[in-house]
């Protein structure tokens, strides 16, 4: 699964760390969602999209390896 | 993120200095060989067959031991399951899913080595080793997760 946090992190002008304590997660799950090292659970996903008020689709989206 | 089995992090510290004080003194007891009359005391001991000088078997008997060992061993134990345990300061499902993944690598990693040392080492040396491998699941475990943890922090936006 691929996404576009850091796209839309730039957008809203927020550091990682902004984002961690908006939604309440560490700085690390960021970082490691963001290097698509992590996929976040779907109320994870959830939080982020309503956060950024998009679909979950629009910020995060399969790939090939799903 | 809740889980019903995590202690609070404010035992984290706790667990760190029992863990460590025990890894200390077990580190020193194996250079010592395991011998000591440190901290002699009476004991209940509920079950002893004498291994050594062929002793009859006995049921809940108050006996003179040493302690050092036991305590060593309680403090490892102990202090490593509230460091594993016991949540991070942020707990998130990344935190969880570090600390789970850490735990199949310890497994993985342990049986693996003991596996090793198995079919390569025999006699007195390999009672040796399971003694290490009582501790050794749970301090790969604790190492690993922190290693985990420091990586994720050090890879910076």
């Amino acid at each position: 699964m691929t996404n576009n946090l850091k796209v839309e992190r730039a957008i809203h002008d927020l550091t990682q760390a902004d984002l961690a304590d908006k939604i309440g997660v560490s700085r690390q799950s960021i970082n490691a969602m963001e290097k698509n090292k992590y996929v976040p659970s779907t109320v994870l996903a959830l939080k982020i999209a309503k956060l950024f008020d998009k679909p979950v689709e629009a910020i995060f989206s399969l790939d090939e390896n799903d | 993120m809740k889980t019903n089995y995590l202690l609070s992090h404010k035992y984290k510290t706790t667990g760190w200095i029992l863990f460590i004080i025990g890894l200390i003194s077990g580190i020193f007891m194996v250079f010592s060989g395991f011998e000591s009359d440190l901290l002699n005391t009476k004991v209940l001991s509920i079950f002893n067959y004498g291994i050594l000088n062929n002793e009859e078997v006995k049921f809940f008997k108050i006996i003179d031991n040493s302690i050092v060992d036991e305590i060593t061993a309680l403090f490892i134990i102990i202090g490593g399951l509230i460091v594993g345990f016991s949540k991070e300061k942020i707990e998130d499902e990344f935190i969880y899913k570090l600390r789970t993944d850490s735990l199949v690598w310890a497994i993985i990693f342990n049986y693996l080595v003991l596996i090793f040392t198995i079919i390569f080492i025999y006699d007195m040396t390999f009672l040796n080793i399971m003694i290490f491998n009582m501790f050794t699941p749970l301090v790969f475990f604790v190492f690993r997760f922190n290693f985990l943890k420091h990586k994720a922090q050090n890879h910076d936006e």
